[in-house]
């Protein structure tokens, strides 16, 4: 920047619009400024009182259900007696039902971390920026490596008994079957929809599977002794 | 459709206008929660209280009285916060004692005022709670749902570890823990400490085969009470087969006893007259604790031993004649005394109770030799069933922890209990169900079916639920220690002799004995000396209303001076002195004024006897003979304060003067009445 | 009337107090309208303009706003409950009993606030996949993801702190059974259960640890981060537009910038 003749600067001119911006674009890297007149509202009052409204639909929600629904109170706490089941908040009830059949290294340390990890840098990972259908480059080699994997994962699952989170993981994978057979020229609108998605969405939508079912395993079906139960027969 | 769509335009439209509904429904959603507060359920029944009080005649007072808003009791050393009285206004109201709705009625009057404890110690239910289904009903941890009034006289026993006059049903229960061999199998820790032991006095069956057959055995396991109605020994619901071995075990485990059998009694006994040995049975009083079916089916007499109607069927002769010799010579720690019978009178006695025999008990018994397979199969059961928690039995130790603690049975929680389908979701439903019919609960369970009536199982289930964490924690000075027995023997040839009588199976002295005669720690100030010796050679009831009598136990002279020696000189009390008592003989006008003071001031006649043919008072001991029974210190000191002599005792404190108590024990003094007239009663 | 109230109105504005408070005048203007949002300090994290159509319900189900919403709620009844609460043993179970029967309204503080958390749990997980699907935690959005993710874990422990504070079987045994995790943590595992209870079980010690966390730390880091989260959308240049997603790697930091100049 210490050649002033370096950049080119522009303004915008409807200054009653919007507050005025400066831009500036350095000459060397050429830039190709798309004019994009994209429609814009003024925050105030437009935005803040929809985000208002919003807040506030949601109030009348949740105290309609405080007034009709009473938070649940059991008897004072008693390290003497343990409840049958000691059930976690629901939100951990997921990380529970796997504690029913791993180590707690792995479903209470391990598994949590990894969450936690891969969460944190999903952003920073930026193949595939255009969002390419998984099976739709090198479809060969990926349909491999998709069979290793989901045959591998499945194989742990059941070996270790763990059908609740077999089941779902066997459903994602006939998916994911579905779309390397399918072309975004297919027929169906569903065939067409999944061959779509890239491996990224594959993964966030089989965990997001899975932590629905696990949790409302956890939540609803297990009774004393983390066996089986019906929640409408109680 | 339209039309909706209009009206959803007009209202939501605008961002603005939109925004402001929105806003109102929030402030009226906010209101609601107020509003809530306000039509609260113990805000109708305080106004629903007010509405009954309005036109009662004394509504201006009780208007008064009437404080609006929630009630609360505190109670910070027992952790009670009781709220009960928010809508349980009328509770202190004595002018509303016709008022029958609740929640307004009058409590009944109570030894303790209402705020001192609370309602919910007693009552249980859920103090802080404002709503009735709360208050009333809640099932969760450290909560309970109200107590059935039945069993009401468990809240007085979790501070009350004594025996009191007001809870029958307590006490009764208490008993039978102890009676039934409950505490022989499960723990009860009593709130001061004290492990509750058993008192049914269970045989021990290291002889069992000098004693009787292997045939009544059997008959016996199967079913004690078709020997006995009113035994105490549970039925284990046994099989044939499990039963024969059991018998066999028994019998193959019996050592043979010294001086069980002499032949010459055998033969005086075949010579003996049955009406005799009836005589010899009411003369000696063996009804003051053993029954006897009668003819109606009916149980005469007590039930500190056992049932004696089929008892020829049990005992073999040679056995019995040994044992009614001296029944310390096969068991050193039994209750029955020592009578001094002589060879006549016990084989008299021995073939009069042979005669007690039911032809059809055990007629179809037949048990083929057991083979050692089925003695070992025998044992390993008597070892699963824990016979020897009451039993000793050769070879067998007694189990340790065999059943569950029953310590805070009172207050275990609902979530630990499993119920029975159509079993009320409380505790003293459990828990009389579980006595009730113990293997419903599960074919595995160990506990045995015992055979009570509904009195007796609410009893013990009122013993049971006083017996919680409540009671368990509570602060030391609020607990009212429960009479424990003390470890005092008698030294000497005179307390050898009292061991040998078993004076202790029904007299307490010092804490140690029962409670089934009076008390003899303080005889010695009590009694003349020649009162005393007199009684003990020929016991006279003093209590005409009693069936229970003291019995006569022969003694020689000698045993006699040595018995009475040791009562006048060791059992004195330390604050009646002799010296200072007023004179056994007084004047005449004296006499008479005590006795305008007996029969008018103070109504003694109203309990006591003096003369047969016109009192009627038989709450009392006859007086007809005081005079020569009881010294006049302790009449008087008697008369001053009854209770600090006797705690407990029925007799009240009138806070009689000196002067009038010095009248009516010279009045007292000269009842002197006589044998003959005794004797008629 | 309208008139003269609409001319008290203004004579209140004009008046030197309220101009000292408010900088920026009334005005429907642009300028006004684009002050109101800078001049104000908690506003002044927003853009100042928003595209039109992220106005609409279908692009972001408006998840964040509403996650904001139940943690306003959950500061407004937690303050009050406060005034209630004691965090001792047995008080504290005391304490909910009385909320129940005889303060005013405080079954409905306790319920508001009980199902608020639960629905704030809900909807934080709801805009993450939001988020993800939409594709906004792109860069240069990447940091606002990672921030997102750390706010999820601060609900997380807002949410589970709390459970313990009723001090009944359900949260007792709720804690102890998540505290029990953390002993599986290789070498240092019953260290942290230590640290994070202050005892080797849950007890008066770990109901007053999880009452400050709950009330003190959580909430205030849960706010910075907030803030950050906040003023990262308007930075990282406004709501993300899903439909114009960059064809070209490269061509992203030119393009955004184009807009945000416009």
């Amino acid at each position: 920047m210490s050649d002033p003749k370096d950049f080119v600067a522009g303004v915008d001119s409807d200054q009653r619009r919007s507050p005025q911006r400066v831009v500036f674009v350095t000459r060397r890297t050429s830039a190709q400024v798309k004019a994009n007149y994209e429609e814009q509202v003024q925050t105030y009052p437009e935005v803040l009182f929809r985000v208002v409204l919003a807040i506030e639909i949601l109030a009348i929600v949740l105290v309609g259900m405080a007034l009709l629904f009473n938070a649940p109170l059991e008897g004072i706490a008693d390290p003497t007696h343990t409840p049958n089941p000691a059930k976690a908040p629901w939100y951990f009830l997921g990380l529970q039902e796997l504690l029913h059949y791993f180590p707690p290294v792995v479903a209470g340390v391990l598994v949590p971390t990894m969450l936690i990890v891969s969460l944190v840098i999903i952003p920073y990972f930026n193949i595939n920026i255009e969002a390419a259908g998984l099976f739709l480059h090198h479809r060969r080699r990926r349909l491999q490596i998709f069979y290793v994997t989901a045959i591998g994962l499945l194989v742990f699952l059941v070996a270790f008994h763990v059908y609740v989170a077999a089941v779902p993981s066997l459903i994602v994978a006939i998916a994911m079957i579905v779309a390397a057979n399918s072309s975004p020229q297919s027929k169906s609108a569903s065939c067409r929809y999944l061959s779509k998605k890239p491996m990224a969405w594959w993964v966030m939508t089989w965990f997001l599977f899975e932590l629905i079912v696990l949790t409302a395993v956890g939540t609803f079906f297990r009774g004393p002794g983390w066996s089986w139960v019906l929640p409408w027969r109680s | 459709m339209k039309f909706l769509s209009s009206i959803w335009r007009a209202l939501f439209g605008d961002t603005m206008r939109a925004f402001g509904i929105v806003s109102g429904l929030l402030l009226i959603a906010l209101a609601i929660a107020p509003a809530k507060d306000h039509f609260s359920e113990w805000h109708g029944y305080q106004n629903g209280y007010l509405s009954l009080i309005h036109d009662r005649s004394d509504a201006i007072s009780l208007r008064r009285r009437f404080e609006p808003g929630i009630q609360q009791i505190w109670l910070p050393e027992l952790g009670v916060v009781d709220r009960c009285a928010t809508c349980h206004e009328g509770l202190k109201e004595a002018s509303l004692a016709d008022v029958k709705m609740q929640p307004f009625r009058k409590h009944p009057v109570i030894p303790h005022p209402l705020d001192r404890y609370g309602c919910v110690i007693c009552h249980r239910g859920q103090g802080p709670a404002t709503t009735v289904s709360e208050a009333h009903f809640s099932e969760r941890a450290g909560e309970d749902p109200i107590l059935p009034a039945r069993f009401i006289e468990s809240g007085c026993g979790q501070c009350h570890q004594n025996e009191l006059t007001g809870t029958p049903q307590l006490n009764s229960g208490r008993k039978m823990l102890a009676q039934y061999g409950c505490v022989s199998c499960h723990l009860v820790k009593t709130p001061d400490g004290t492990t509750m032991k058993a008192t049914d006095d269970p045989p021990s069956l290291e002889h069992l085969a000098d004693k009787t057959t292997r045939e009544w055995v059997f008959s016996w396991i199967k079913d004690p009470q078709a020997y006995a109605v009113s035994a105490t020994m549970p039925n284990y619901k046994l099989s044939d087969a499990d039963a024969s071995d059991i018998s066999a075990f028994l019998m193959s485990s019996s050592t043979p006893h010294a001086g069980d059998s002499d032949a010459t009694m055998i033969a005086l006994a075949k010579n003996a007259d049955p009406s005799a040995g009836a005589s010899l049975y009411g003369e000696s009083f063996c009804a003051t604790c053993h029954a006897v079916q009668n003819g109606a089916g009916n149980l005469v007499g007590g039930n500190v031993g056992p049932e004696l109607t089929r008892v020829g069927n049990k005992v073999k002769p040679a056995w019995l004649q040994a044992w009614i010799e001296n029944p310390h010579v096969y068991n050193s720690a039994t209750m029955m005394p020592h009578y001094r019978f002589t060879p006549q009178q016990v084989a008299t006695l021995t073939s009069y109770l042979m005669s007690k025999t039911d032809s059809d008990y055990g007629s179809n018994v037949h048990l083929d030799p057991a083979t050692p397979a089925q003695i070992a199969h025998g044992k390993k059961l008597v070892a699963e069933l824990g016979c020897a928690a009451c039993h000793t039995i050769n070879g067998v130790n007694k189990p340790d922890n065999f059943a569950p603690d029953l310590s805070r049975i009172g207050s275990k929680p609902l979530s630990q209990v499993v119920f029975l389908p159509g079993m009320q979701h409380a505790l003293p439903a459990y828990i009389a169900g579980k006595i009730k019919d113990p293997q419903a609960f599960g074919p595995g369970l160990k506990m045995p079916q015992y055979t009570l009536t509904d009195t007796q199982r609410d009893g013990l289930t009122t013993a049971l639920l006083s017996l919680g964490d409540r009671s368990q924690t509570m602060p030391e000075k609020l607990r009212v220690a429960g009479i424990h027995q003390t470890t005092y023997e008698p030294a000497g040839p005179a307390g050898k002799l009292m061991t040998d009588l078993d004076c202790f199976s029904c007299h307490r002295i010092n804490g140690h004995g029962s409670d089934m005669a009076p008390d003899l720690t303080l005889e010695g100030s009590s009694v003349q000396r020649a009162w005393l010796d007199a009684f003990l050679k020929n016991p006279n009831t003093l209590r005409p209303a009693l069936t229970r009598r003291m019995p006569r136990f022969n003694l020689s002279d000698a045993d006699r001076k040595t018995l009475t020696d040791y009562i006048m000189v060791v059992y004195q009390s330390a604050t009646i002195d002799p010296d200072k008592a007023p004179p056994a003989v007084n004047p005449p006008a004296m006499v008479e004024h005590g006795r305008q003071l007996f029969y008018s001031r103070y109504a003694c006649q109203s309990c006591h006897i003096i003369d047969t043919k016109t009192d009627k008072g038989y709450i009392g001991p006859t007086l007809t003979q005081v005079g020569s029974r009881l010294t006049p210190a302790w009449i008087y000191a008697w008369l001053k304060n009854p209770q600090e002599l006797r705690p407990g005792t029925m007799e009240p404190n009138q806070n009689i003067s000196d002067e009038d108590a010095r009248a009516m024990t010279a009045f007292l003094m000269t009842l002197k009445g006589s044998g003959k007239q005794e004797g008629k009663q | 009337m309208p008139g003269k109230t609409d001319k008290i109105l203004e004579q209140v504005e004009q008046s030197r107090v309220w101009r000292s408070i408010f900088r920026s005048g009334r005005g429907t203007s642009t300028l006004h309208r684009a002050l109101a949002i800078q001049q104000n300090v908690f506003l002044h994290l927003f853009s100042t303009k928003v595209r039109k159509r992220m106005l609409s319900v279908s692009s972001t189900w408006y998840l964040g706003t509403l996650t904001l919403g139940t943690f306003m709620i959950l500061i407004i009844t937690g303050v009050l409950l406060m005034l209630y609460y004691h965090p001792s043993v047995p008080q504290a179970y005391a304490d909910m009993k009385d909320l129940q029967f005889v303060v005013s309204s405080g079954l409905f503080l306790r319920n508001l606030h009980r199902w608020s958390a639960q629905a704030m749990v809900f909807l934080v997980f709801a805009h993450m996949f939001k988020v993800f699907y939409r594709g906004a935690y792109r860069a240069p959005r990447e940091f606002n993801w990672v921030i997102g993710v750390v706010l999820l874990l601060i609900t997380l422990l807002l949410s589970y702190t709390g459970y313990l504070l009723p001090w009944d079987q359900l949260a007792y045994w709720a804690i102890t059974v998540g505290s029990n995790l953390s002993k599986a943590v290789p070498l240092v595992g019953s260290k942290i259960h230590f640290l994070m209870l202050g005892g080797n079980q849950v007890n008066a010690n770990a109901l007053l640890r999880f009452y400050v966390l709950h009330c003190l730390i959580l909430p205030l880091a849960a706010l910075l981060f907030i803030a950050v989260h906040f003023w990262r959308i308007r930075k990282d240049g406004g709501l993300y537009v899903h439909q114009s997603e960059p064809k070209r790697a490269g061509a992203v930091d030119e393009s955004t910038l184009v807009k945000e100049a416009k």
